[in-house]
Order: structure tokens, then sequence, then C-alpha cells
């Protein structure tokens, strides 16, 4: 399909890059403990990017029988209106694409019965009087063929497998939400939704007593779940594009020491057993692992073909793009590490959480009056890239001499991203997968914490 | 194609069934600083097959090749019967519908040419970037949809839709030194080409405002008595009770329904609210839900008491309520859920207007604009646009992170002043629930005052 659609493109413009997915989900659910669905959905669509007299437009279909002639038609006509680029398709990759593993056969052979049986398994293992609990899986098969008309072509397959819990518990006006999930490529192992009852278990156990909340500017360990507030500024302002944008607060210091000196960010689409891992970028742009802040030190911007054409840069293989808009910069696989410690500079670290997930990552001992904060209320509303967090609790832990002593509620913590990362009190040993983020939990000093 | 629907219908095998196509012809526009990004047509289209049998679970499949129609349906029935529940699943009982609901399209956007739309954009975001040089940023974009829907279940409904969108907004990032400020505009209605003119001024607005916020102060972080304009104050019942309210939450959750009890009081008299997704051409409404129901005015608190909430036909039969309308997906990749529509706080008595909300406040907060929501049900969190202080009684100075951290039961109840100058958002933007983001939504209300509440910050 992609050869054709290139062909058909061929002559009418200058260039062109286009992407052919497919994508079969299966999906069963649980509500309140019980099955509820089953469901199927597939799906397939072509996306097509033209450069027609120097200009870039783009044109996407979900039809079953696409027609290349008037995809390129549309795509040429968006260009019409599109800004000049000059954009630089890669030639066909003189070695072979990176080796790495995205397609799982047992995760694409499980039968309906066998993520029934799963997700069965953790109904009954998070089972508690008064407690409600709703499980999903979903497993995902996945074939991609990406190609542009300088001659390079890529094709993969993906499987993922989603496992998600969640546990409501009602007492009187308290609602209290635990959630947590597996997310990979491969198949979870009995230990692996083992790991996950004991880390909700432990969760909402912890949860039980309410306790009042501090306030003040006080230690805080965020959980590799409640950094988002925290990660996502990073996450914008290390983007090529709101660097071109003249919006991000890093632009203009790679090379400087900008955070705690342990603290190292990378983007790995060559991570094993990750769902979003794969060979080869939506732009035909082999995949690379790319540090992005090493030792406390900005490395690099992440971009895809066209951020990088403006900036004058390479792409870094970090091009995703859906069936009907342009390709956008996207994040693989984000790793957030003690660039001090040996096991994380040296073993890869992949699959779920290993071990006891222990609540707070061993950073509590030395807490004489903080909190554990595991999930915040609107992260990503507000002003985001400016680095400024305000939100209220939604999962939170008391923490008074180096002790859980309960659950808080009706507080709100705030800070800023980019200060309180310059200094980092300490880096959990709870390192684990969530979606598609590593990191540990991290103990952040000085952090506001309002209560009513 | 109805029939086409219908002949599939008939050949099912499942005690119930239904079938949703959808052809989505839509185009869009966007901006970044003074680069066009995009300028796009597309095409969507796809299948949505549920059915159900007597003692089993839902059966569903979505896929984008209609051809596969006939071989889905058997698939799904299949599904259903793989899913064995003890507990039997049932639809309350609906009218079966017949109809073509056309609504207006207040200019067809599919023949305005794309050429069109990109200039008005670059109206809209030459105006933001017009203001100062220190807006050194902005995101625009324009999208329109001209969606055509089908729908037939196996209770003799039979419907066909034409539901239009467009969706103009804005956002302006203003910069100095190390800080960073925005300001946002959205207009969203489910209309057409002709209702999105002529808006520069509002663009305007929001970017000067975006440059006012460099050079103002951090709200303190403390409990105010706040005072919500109309927007922040639909975005509030949006996220603070909406939610609650939606009876998947409720309906398989005995602790959950006692918290929910209908007579149950939430608020002071003043308060009434409701969701209309009868109301005309705003971006949540709809003639009929995605199973077939009809729409309609569901009021949820009357004068302060739980009187009603949002039903599916599942939730309805399981609560023994009446279906309301409101089960939703935002396309036909999912499957219909609970879901909210224009969601309103009652506007309370005429004549009382901002001044009498604010007249007694010593020291407070006049809450404005909304950069968004989300609730955790008990909690909930929503973000102003901008602030300002309220002191002796009077709107004092610009104040910005502005976040209202709440509890719903508090809350509520603290509501204690409610304006009549009530007005619905024409916000752009969607609410997101189990994956499904974004389903067109609006709010509406008027200006609100709540006796305290916290304001999270720096302390």
């Amino acid at each position: 399909m992609i050869d054709r659609l290139l062909d058909a493109a061929r002559g009418q413009v200058d260039g062109a890059d286009a992407l052919w997915r497919r994508e079969e989900q299966t999906a069963v659910s649980f509500e309140s403990g019980r099955l509820k669905a089953a469901g199927i959905s597939e799906e397939a669509g072509l996306n097509l990017r033209v450069v027609a007299h120097g200009r870039m437009g783009v044109a996407g279909t979900t039809a079953a029988k696409p027609d290349p002639k008037e995809l390129v038609a549309r795509a040429s006509a968006s260009a019409e209106l599109g800004e000049v680029v000059d954009l630089a398709f890669p030639n066909a990759s003189p070695h072979s694409l990176p080796p790495i593993p995205t397609f799982f056969d047992r995760t694409a052979n499980a039968s309906l019965s066998e993520l029934i049986r799963m997700g069965r398994l953790l109904v009954e293992r998070l089972g508690r009087p008064d407690c409600q609990v709703n499980v999903a899986v979903q497993r995902e098969v996945a074939d991609t063929a990406v190609g542009n008309t300088a001659g390079a072509r890529g094709e993969y397959r993906t499987t993922g497998i989603a496992v998600t819990a969640d546990i409501t518990r009602i007492a009187g006006d308290d609602v209290l939400m635990v959630y947590d999930q597996y997310v990979g490529a491969d198949m979870p192992s009995d230990a692996d939704l083992e790991a996950l009852v004991r880390s909700v278990d432990t969760r909402l156990t912890a949860a039980l007593k309410i306790v009042t909340p501090p306030d003040g500017a006080l230690p805080v360990v965020f959980t590799p779940a409640g950094l988002a507030a925290v990660v996502l500024p990073l996450e914008q302002a290390l983007s090529g594009k709101t660097v071109l944008q003249g919006s991000s607060p890093l632009a203009g210091k790679v090379g400087e020491t900008l955070f705690d000196v342990r603290l190292s960010i990378i983007d790995d689409p060559l991570t094993p057993g990750r769902p979003l891992s794969r060979p080869v970028d939506d732009e035909c742009v082999p995949s690379r692992s790319n540090g992005l802040v090493e030792r406390g030190v900005l490395g690099q911007f992440v971009y895809d073909l066209e951020t990088a054409a403006r900036a004058k840069t390479q792409s870094t293989g970090n091009g995703r793009r859906g069936v009907f808009g342009k390709p956008q910069i996207r994040y693989t696989n984000v790793l957030f590490r003690d660039g001090d410690s040996a096991g994380a500079r040296h073993g890869v670290p992949y699959g779920h959480a290993s071990g006891v997930p222990l609540l707070g990552g061993g950073l509590i001992a030395d807490i004489e009056d903080g909190l554990i904060v595991d999930d915040l209320i609107g992260v990503g509303q507000g002003n985001v890239i400016s680095g400024a967090f305000s939100h209220p609790v939604g999962l939170a832990y008391r923490v008074q001499r180096g002790e859980i002593t309960g659950r808080v509620k009706d507080a709100a913590v705030a800070g800023n991203a980019y200060d309180l990362l310059k200094k980092i009190g300490g880096f959990g040993s709870d390192g684990r997968w969530l979606g598609a983020r590593w990191s540990p939990s991290l103990l952040l000093d000085g952090v506001s914490v309002a209560r009513r | 194609m109805k029939d086409r629907l219908a002949a599939a219908v008939t050949q099912s095998r499942a005690d119930y069934t239904e079938i949703r196509v959808e052809r989505t012809w839509s185009s869009a526009v966007a901006f970044r600083g003074r680069r066009l990004e995009t300028a796009t047509v597309s095409e969507d289209q796809g299948g949505f097959v549920r059915v159900l049998n007597k003692g089993c679970g839902w059966g569903i499949a979505s896929f984008t090749s209609l051809d596969e129609l006939p071989a889905m349906v058997a698939r799904a029935n299949e599904l259903s019967r793989a899913v064995r529940v003890d507990d039997p699943i049932r639809l309350a009982e609906t009218r079966p519908q017949l109809a073509d609901a056309i609504l207006e399209l207040d200019g067809d956007v599919r023949g305005v040419p794309l050429a069109e739309k990109k200039k008005l954009l670059d109206r809209y975001n030459g105006a933001m970037l017009a203001v100062s040089n220190a807006v050194v940023d902005t995101q625009s974009s324009y999208r329109d949809e001209v969606s055509e829907v089908w729908y037939v279940n196996s209770e003799g409904t039979s419907l066909y839709q034409l539901r239009p969108e467009v969706v103009v907004s804005g956002t302006a990032i203003a910069r100095r030194n190390g800080t960073i400020e925005k300001g946002l505009e959205s207009i969203g209605l489910r209309k057409g080409w002709n209702s999105v003119q002529n808006f520069e001024n509002q663009f305007r607005v929001v970017a000067q405002r975006a440059v006012d916020l460099l050079d103002a102060p951090r709200v303190r972080g403390a409990a105010y008595p706040v005072i919500l304009d109309n927007e922040l104050a639909g975005v509030f019942i949006h996220e603070a009770f909406g939610h609650l309210s939606e009876a998947d939450f409720v309906y398989e959750n005995p602790q959950a329904r006692e918290m929910m009890t209908l007579g149950r009081r939430f608020g002071k008299p003043v308060l009434n609210v409701g969701d209309n997704g009868a109301a005309k051409g705003l971006r949540g409404t709809l003639p009929y839900d995605d199973e077939g129901t009809p729409t309609q005015d569901t009021p949820l608190i009357k004068e302060g008491i739980l009187v009603g909430r949002l039903h599916s036909r599942e939730t309805a039969a399981k609560l023994g309520e009446r279906p309301t309308g409101n089960a939703r997906a935002i396309s036909f990749r999912h499957p219909p859920i609970v879901r909210m529509t224009n969601t309103y706080i009652a506007p309370g008595k005429q004549g009382v207007g901002f001044n009498d909300l604010i007249t007694d406040i010593k020291l407070g907060v006049y809450a404005c604009g909304a950069f968004g929501g989300q609730t955790m049900l008990e909690n909930f969190s929503f973000t102003a646009g901008w602030g300002y202080m309220i002191r002796d009684g009077k709107v004092a100075e610009l104040v910005k992170d502005v976040v209202l951290a709440g509890n719903l039961f508090q809350t509520l109840d603290r509501i204690d002043h409610i304006a009549g100058d009530f007005t619905w958002n024409q916000m752009g933007g969607g609410c997101g629930k189990g994956g499904q983001f974004p389903l067109p939504v609006t709010e509406g209300a008027p200006h609100v005052r709540i006796e305290e509440a916290l304001i999270g910050g720096d302390v």
C-alpha cells in the first residue's frame, strides 16, 4: 500500500513520505468485580505527507480501499496552503535498522479466555468488603509500514498489553481511589500481576486512616505516579518545538548544569519489552537512544524532521504521526534515573516493579514531617511550561518521624519543577515503569503544602 | 445506509443488537506563532456493533472497514456469549425512534474553501501576536466537522443524524526573561462557518491578559471567600458535581448509591443544577444520544436537594429510573457511556448582580476563566485562567496561578449567593472519561459565590 501510494506521488510532488498502520485490539472489562463486556476493534489508516513546490501538506484516510490518487491530490491541496520547509527525507539506511524485539507471540496469541483469566485473578486478589474493583485488560497487535520517496522503508509488528486495576472505597462521604497498571509488550508474568496487587494493596491499606495534613514548606516524596506534575514541564521544555517557538525556558542552555548532578533523563525507543519501542520512527529515521539530561547537564532537545530542518539540526527520531495530522514530536520511553547509581548506569531496567513496592521508595526514614504524594488532581492544566504547579492531592500520605501516619485530604501542594529538581534529596529504590515513563520516587525539599 | 444496517441487525443471532455507522468530513487549520502548522481536509468513517444475550455480557466490535459489517455482528455475538454474567444486564425500555435529525449547519463548512479557513485563523492568530512583543508564541487552531451518524437497533429504532461542529481556539504565550504566562480563548459550537466570525477582539483580550500576568503576583495559598465568573462556575459544576451525577458511578456500588441518595441535601436553597442535551445550538447538544434515546433537560439539584442523575439505558434499568439521553460515545471507536451534555447552574434571582456578591467581602479572590478541571469524585481541582484579589468589597489587583482545590460536599454547601446573570459557555475543548476524549460538552452559569474555598499556592 505504501509503495503504491509513493508511486502515485512520484512526479506529482517534490517528495513524500507515508505511514500505514493497522491495529487490532481485544479488550475485556470487569465492573465492580463482575465481568461485563468483551470487545474487539480493528482499524487501518494511511497518512501521506508531501512537499510540493517547496511547501508541505498532509492528508489521511481510514477508507477500506484508499484511492492513492485522491490522497495525493488532497495532500497537494493542503500543501498549496502550507509553509515552505526544507525537509530532508532520510535515504535508505545503509545499515539494517536496530534489532529490537517489539512483537511477542505470547501477547499476540493470548486467547480471550486467557485475558479473562488474568482479569478474574486480579478481581479476586483485590476484592475487599466495601470496596469496588474495576479491572480492564487490553491487548493490541499492530502492523506499521513507513516509507518515503528517497527510498527509505521500515516495517515492523508490535504487541502491547495493558492491565489496569482500580479500587474505590466509599465510607460515608469519604471517597478513596487507588489505581495501578501493568503495561508492556510482553504478557505479564504471575509475579508481575502479584506486584500490581501488592502495589494497590499497600497504598490502600496505608490510606485507611485519615490524618490532618501538615502545612508549610516541607520535604515531599513524589512516587513514580505522583511525579507527573514535576516531569511534565520538563517534557514540554525539552521539545525542540517549544525551543523553536521561543517558549522553552531551557532554550539556549545546552551544556549548562541545570539540575541536580545525579539526574539523568533519557528518551529510549530501544528499551526491550516496551510498547512504544520500535526500530524506526514514523518518518523513517532509525531509532536511537537520546540523553536529554546527563548528570544534571542539559544534553539535547528532541526533534522530528520538520523541526530539525527549521532548527538546522538532525531529527532525533521522535517523529510520530496519526492517520490524519502531520508528524509531531513525541517522546518514546522516557527514563528518569540516578546517573550515579551503578545499577541504573549498566543494566537497562525494564519490566514491571521488581520486589516489594515500598511506599516512599525507602526515602522517608529521615523525614520529620512531610508528605508522600502519589496522585495529584488537575496535572497538565494551568501554565505547565513555566514549571509552576499547584494541585490538590488526589492520594497523599503524611510522614511523621520517618513513618507513614495516614492519608491526608483537603491539602494542596505547589512549587516550581525546575527549582525543585536543582536539589534532589534522594532517588528511591522503587524505580518502575508507569506507562511510557520509568522513574523511582524522588525526595524533593521545600515543597509548599497548604491545607484548609 | 439505514437499510443496510437494518438488514445486518435482522441477521444478527443476538437477543439485542445495535449498529452505529459514522462518516465524518472535517477540516483543520493550525498556526504556531506566525507559521502555519497544517491545513487539511480529512474523511473518517467506521462502524460500531454492540450486542447482548440473555445471561451474557456485552459483545462489542468497532471497525473501519464497513465491508466487514455482517462479520463484525457475528464476532460481537461470539464475544457476548463468551462473557457469562450472574447478574443479568437489562436495558430500560424506550420507545423506538424513527427520525432524520438534521441540525442547523449555519453556513455549511463543507462549502467553504480551506484557504478561507486559513485566512480567518490567520486573522485571529495575528490579532494575538500584534498585542505586544512579549507575546512570543501562539497556538491557534480551527477545526470543523460535519458528522453523519446512522443508528439502528433491534427494537425498531432507526435514526439518521447530521451533526455539525466548529471550534476556534487560540493560546497566547507571553514571556519576559524567565517568566512565562498564557492566555486562552476558545469558541466551540454545534454550528457552522457563520457562527465563528468576528472574534478578533476576544483573541486580542486574552493575549493582553497573558502579558499583564507577567507582572502579576502569584495568589497566596489560603482559604478565601471566592467569586467564580460565569465560565469558571460552569467548569466548576461540571467537575465538582456533574461527574458524580453520572449514574455509572453509582449503579453497581451500594456505598456510592448511599452517598448519592436522591433527596439528600447538597447545597443551600439558592442552588439549582441540571443538564440539558436538548438546548439549542450548544456544543453538547444532540437530538438523540448514541443509544437512540431523545435528549432532555434533566434537573439534578433543585433548591439544594439532589433530585436526579444522568443515565444510559443500562444504568436506568438497574436503578429503576428513566433513561435521560446521556449515553454518548466520542466516535464509532467507542461504546456509549454515561456523559454530560450541557450542564448548568440555574440563575439566581433576576436583578442580583456581581456587585451584590462582592460588596461584603473584605478579603477574597475573584477567579475568572478556566484552563481546565479534574475530579476524583469527592475531591476536585479547577484552574482559573486568571484572578483578582477582592479587597474591601472591590476588585483589586490581578493575580495568577489561581487553582481551587475543593471537596465536593463542603464546597457545594458553601455556595451562598448566585447572581442572575446566566450565560452559556461557548468553549471548545471537551470532557474526558474512560479513555474517551474530547467529548463535546459545555456548561452554563451565572456569577457564583463560595463562602470559603481553598486556593493552592505558596504559603
